[in-house]
């Protein structure tokens, strides 16, 4: 029971998508400038990782090494047209706003990552939890940077006015930088070290580092 | 059966691919008349936000839209003959499907084909804001070829049919930030006001990179295109210049002119 618990929990803080492997960042920086974009997205991306997973999982023992990448982006395409299609007819507005970047979870690294580094080794619902685990780390992080990037640019939350705005008499200030994606950067880069300062293992060994002044030889 | 031999990839890969379209094609053919709906709802959005009926179209619910929409008065013209055609009812007029249908429409003649359309209805709805004494604004459905896909948009005109109200798209897919720039509010709102046919009742009207003296009387007909976007400027000048031509509603204004001036000049 422990090994489902920890497909599903790991991913959300110890070995999360984004802070740790650095993966699908494309999007975390594009669409977080509004948070209901961000839980759309969220989902999204949760659904189709769980469906490809799933899916992989089922057909790994039939999988032939030469073409499995192909096969494997062939089902996670499926998932993502499947949720895109939804989306155009059940959000039709929130699917406008994030246009190509549903398209794009195709790309996501982290869909593609888990096929192969989780559902191709392991069973169905193992592969399931690991995908619903993934999809949530990377919600995570969408929707804590939104919060951040809405909040400070816009003054509110999913459209709804929170901080009292100068211009309408109040004290805040909205920072438009939040809604240009640096912002995101900034905010993924304070996020990835905050995580590492407090889970210390996983900081990375340098891969090099710069020589001392007697290792050059010089004088 | 070996998993890296070739007929066993071969397998795989085409049930895979088997599975995969089947699922796409449920999804799409289940979804589609939602998706068909929604469209059919903002095109009436743009409708309702041309026809004067809302200061700001876009900021209305679904249900004040289809309510607004139920206001206008849809009429079906006949552009062979260029009169309204009460035959048909225009709600129950696809124009997308008679503008291919080979009965419900005719092949455009090449020289005519400004618009690159190929072949137009015989049927059209068009729609009329009605006031008490004749109609405030006509609402005719335009479309054309653009750079890179077709331009679907309505042009409003005020109660003398010559002078635009404005023109406004609700479906084309142009260069992000060039030709879409064709949906730019104040370029379309550089459209009212002007006129389309002189006093002979040829069309004059044009959008062109030409500098125009604004004191001039060609100035009238004349909106300037946006720059970087010629193709998509040129194919709107050529969508009106076709949709109000005599291909297209000429025949049908006119005589609805014609009939306006009697009544003037009877009393």
């Amino acid at each position: 029971m422990s090994k489902a618990r920890d497909a599903l929990l790991n991913p959300i803080v110890n070995e999360n998508p984004i802070t740790l492997q650095v993966l699908g960042i494309c999007s975390a920086l594009a669409i977080t400038n509004s948070l209901r974009s961000a839980l759309v997205m969220s989902l999204a991306l949760t659904s189709v990782l769980a469906f490809s997973n799933m899916a992989i999982s089922l057909i790994r023992r039939h999988l032939p090494d030469s073409v499995r990448i192909i096969v494997q982006m062939t089902v996670i395409t499926t998932g993502v047209i499947v949720v895109d299609q939804i989306l155009k007819s059940y959000a039709p507005d929130t699917a406008r706003t994030l246009s190509v970047f549903i398209g794009l979870i195709v790309t996501n690294c982290i869909v593609l990552g888990r096929a192969e580094a989780f559902a191709t080794k392991h069973g169905v619902g193992m592969s399931f939890l690991d995908g619903i685990g993934n999809g949530l780390g990377y919600s995570v992080v969408l929707i804590v940077v939104a919060i951040i990037r809405e909040l400070l640019g816009t003054g509110g939350l999913i459209g709804q006015p929170i901080l009292p705005l100068a211009e309408e008499g109040g004290w805040f200030q909205p920072n438009l930088m939040f809604l240009l994606p640096p912002s995101a950067f900034f905010i993924i880069g304070f996020l990835i070290w905050g995580v590492r300062s407090w889970k210390t293992a996983q900081v990375e060994t340098p891969d090099y580092r710069p020589l001392t002044r007697a290792e050059t030889g010089a004088d | 059966m070996n998993n890296d031999s070739t007929l066993k990839a071969l397998l795989v890969v085409g049930l895979t691919a088997l599975f995969c379209s089947v699922v796409v094609t449920t999804t799409a053919v289940t979804l589609q008349p939602i998706q068909r709906a929604y469209q059919d709802l903002e095109r009436n959005r743009v409708l309702v936000g041309i026809a004067g009926l809302a200061d700001s179209a876009a900021a209305l619910s679904d249900r004040e839209v289809v309510s607004l929409f139920q206001e206008l008065d849809a009429r079906v013209v006949n552009l062979d003959t260029g009169a309204y055609d009460d035959s048909v009812s225009a709600d129950n007029l696809d124009g997308a499907a008679s503008a291919t249908d080979p009965d419900a429409s005719v092949a455009i003649p090449p020289d005519q084909d400004i618009a690159t359309i190929g072949r137009r209805a015989r049927r059209v709805a068009i729609y009329v804001v009605p006031r008490a004494d004749g109609i405030e604004r006509m609402i005719l459905p335009v479309y054309g070829q653009g750079m890179w896909s077709t331009l679907y948009g309505f042009i409003a005109l005020d109660a003398d049919l010559n002078t635009i109200v404005g023109i406004t798209f609700y479906e084309q897919a142009e260069t992000a930030g060039i030709g879409d720039q064709i949906l730019r509010a104040d370029w379309q709102a550089e459209w009212t006001g002007k006129k389309l046919y002189d006093a002979e009742g040829t069309l004059r009207f044009r959008v062109s990179n030409q500098a125009v003296d604004p004191q001039s009387p060609e100035a009238d007909y004349h909106v300037d295109a946006i720059s970087g976007a010629t193709v998509t400027t040129d194919a709107v000048s050529n969508l009106v210049a076709y949709w109000l031509g005599e291909h297209g509603f000429q025949p049908f204004i006119d005589s609805l002119r014609e009939r306006t001036d009697d009544d003037v000049q009877s009393p």
